[in-house]
């Protein structure tokens, strides 16, 4: 018995509709409504083990603004997503931030790690 | 003697910044780009979620990060910003911008070119009359956004989003993680107004319901509010009696439709089109006063950032040839019209100058293959593209070359329309 999971490629703004077949073992053998290789590799990691890009702020001490953004630098295990929010919402940055710089290494032992999505300037 | 400004940038979102850079590339000496923030990158500042610039960094960015390349880029080039300065007027006799700054004061500028790049504005509760209470807790998705992005302040715990554009979607999935409730998002419309995929990432992983042809029909609650009445419509988009329901909550997200900001643009004395709401620009996006160019969001709302950021390159590159006397008064002005299934669309003329892009969106969806295209009035075919579908939400483009143009002759207006095949 195989199985199809159907679901909206989330890769670029075209949003391709995908239709994965799977084997009984869960092996996936074929993907079928894509547009480029990039839906492929979307549809195969959101079968075995679907990941997003988080994106919150944190606090900040002493910057030109009281938050700063931030995101995983490489996407992280969708079912962690929130583990890893309270994680985020407990640090407190001192400004000033530079763009790229890591906040939180291997956050929640995803090995992903926070990090900065801008510059923030010391008031 | 007041200094000398080849180009004068009105907004330093991500059309100006890019406006910027495009004259600069153009050989223009003195380019400025006035705004009235303390900080440059405009919107995208908020938007701090990734999704943009792939097409033109191969890689998907947060806004912050987006913007971040850009400003550096600008800065290489040497265009200098004056944050902090409000154009409050600009005189159409004689295209004098003025400017106001706390230390600089009040200064009339008269650049050699002028763009305009001030994006979009949200539409406001106001603008869809819903009857009942005036209390607390009603925001627009992106003063919401703001709040939560750069003022770290959560707007409310329990929100109903009324619209389905992107920054509403976007912010459904931002309250959850700031752990809020989203009771759902009510489209009135029987189609999404925002990117499927922006459905998938934002609303399906989490679970939140989403109703189509379903609209508010009234706000309870005196200070804070208590909850909202939705229905269903018909298919003249009048609430269906019997349908209606109480939805709690204490947050009402509005995420209805962006407006082209041009409250400038008619003082200067410029055409704004009746459909786009933004100024009516021919391909060198230059308005009806000609030194006058305008780029981005306040000539018509795009999906992606890539394309505002595309058009400021070349509404700045074609100010500084204006400023350096380098596009002639007479240029050509061939009309563009859409078609039977094209709500709107720009730039509304083109000069056969240059290959030029006509951005569209279909009136209704076309569920099924059609075709992109653009014909002369003397019957030549000048684009045709497959579509594998065409939807209100997501913009379909139309490539002009200048070769095919000249090839097909004698052309006094192009039709552009998307039909099935």
């Amino acid at each position: 018995m195989s199985e199809e999971r159907k679901f909206i490629c989330v890769s670029c703004p075209l949003g391709c509709g995908l239709t994965v077949t799977l084997d009984d073992s869960g092996e996936v053998v074929k993907v079928e409504g894509n547009t480029c290789p990039r839906g492929e590799s979307y549809a195969r990691s959101e079968v075995k083990d679907p990941r997003r890009v988080f994106a919150s702020t944190v606090r900040v001490k002493g910057g030109k603004l009281p938050v700063c953004p931030v995101r995983s630098k490489t996407p992280a295990p969708k079912g962690k997503l929130f583990e890893i929010a309270r994680e985020v919402a407990g640090v407190v940055a001192e400004a000033p931030v530079k763009i790229g710089q890591v906040l939180i290494h291997n956050v929640c032992g995803t090995d992903v790690d926070i990090v900065a999505s801008r510059d923030l300037e010391a008031v | 003697m007041s200094e000398r400004i080849d180009v004068l940038i009105i907004g330093a979102g991500p059309a100006g910044v890019a406006a910027g850079i495009g004259a600069k590339r153009e050989g223009a000496e003195h380019v400025v780009v006035i705004e009235r923030d303390w900080d440059l990158g405009g919107i995208l500042q908020q938007c701090i979620h990734p999704g943009f610039g792939l097409r033109t960094f191969k890689e998907e960015l947060t806004g912050p990060e987006y913007m971040h390349r850009f400003i550096q880029q600008a800065h290489e080039a040497g265009v200098e910003f004056r944050t902090n300065t409000m154009v409050f007027q600009i005189d159409r006799e004689n295209n004098t911008v003025w400017t106001m700054n706390k230390e600089r004061g009040i200064e009339a500028l008269n650049p050699g070119a002028i763009v305009l790049t001030m994006g979009c504005r949200e539409r406001p509760l106001g603008a869809i009359r819903i009857p009942g209470t005036r209390p607390a807790g009603i925001y627009t998705a992106g003063t919401a956004q703001r709040f939560v992005n750069m003022e770290g302040y959560m707007p409310g715990k329990r929100a109903v989003i009324l619209g389905s554009g992107d920054i509403g979607l976007i912010m459904a999935r931002r309250m959850i993680w700031e752990g809020a409730t989203v009771e759902g998002v009510y489209e009135v419309m029987s189609w999404p107004g925002g990117l499927r995929r922006n459905i998938a990432q934002c609303l399906d992983d989490y679970g939140i319901p989403f109703h189509l042809k379903t609209t508010v029909t009234r706000v309870h609650g005196q200070d804070r509010l208590e909850g909202v009445t939705v229905a269903q419509v018909d298919d003249h988009m009048t609430p269906i009696k019997g349908t209606e329901r109480f939805v709690e909550c204490d947050t009402l997200l509005l995420a209805i439709g962006l407006i082209p900001e041009n409250e400038l643009s008619r003082m200067a004395g410029i055409d704004i089109h009746p459909v786009t709401g933004g100024p009516v620009v021919n391909d060198l996006l230059q308005t009806t006063n000609p030194a006058v160019f305008a780029a981005g969001n306040v000539v018509i709302v795009y999906d992606l950032v890539d394309n505002v950021s595309d058009e400021g390159l070349i509404a700045g590159a074609n100010a500084a040839k204006f400023s350096a006397g380098k596009i002639p008064a007479d240029i050509k002005r061939i009309p563009v019209k859409g078609g039977e299934n094209v709500r709107l669309y720009s730039p509304q003329y083109v000069t056969g100058q240059t290959d030029a892009t006509i951005f569209m969106r279909v009136t209704h969806p076309v569920e099924q293959a059609c075709r992109v295209f653009a014909v002369s009035d003397n019957g030549t075919e000048l684009y045709s593209q497959r579509l594998r579908y065409a939807r209100p939400g997501e913009m379909n483009e139309v490539r002009l070359k200048t070769a095919k143009l000249a090839e097909a002759g004698e052309v006094s207006a192009i039709t552009v329309d998307i039909q099935p095949v």
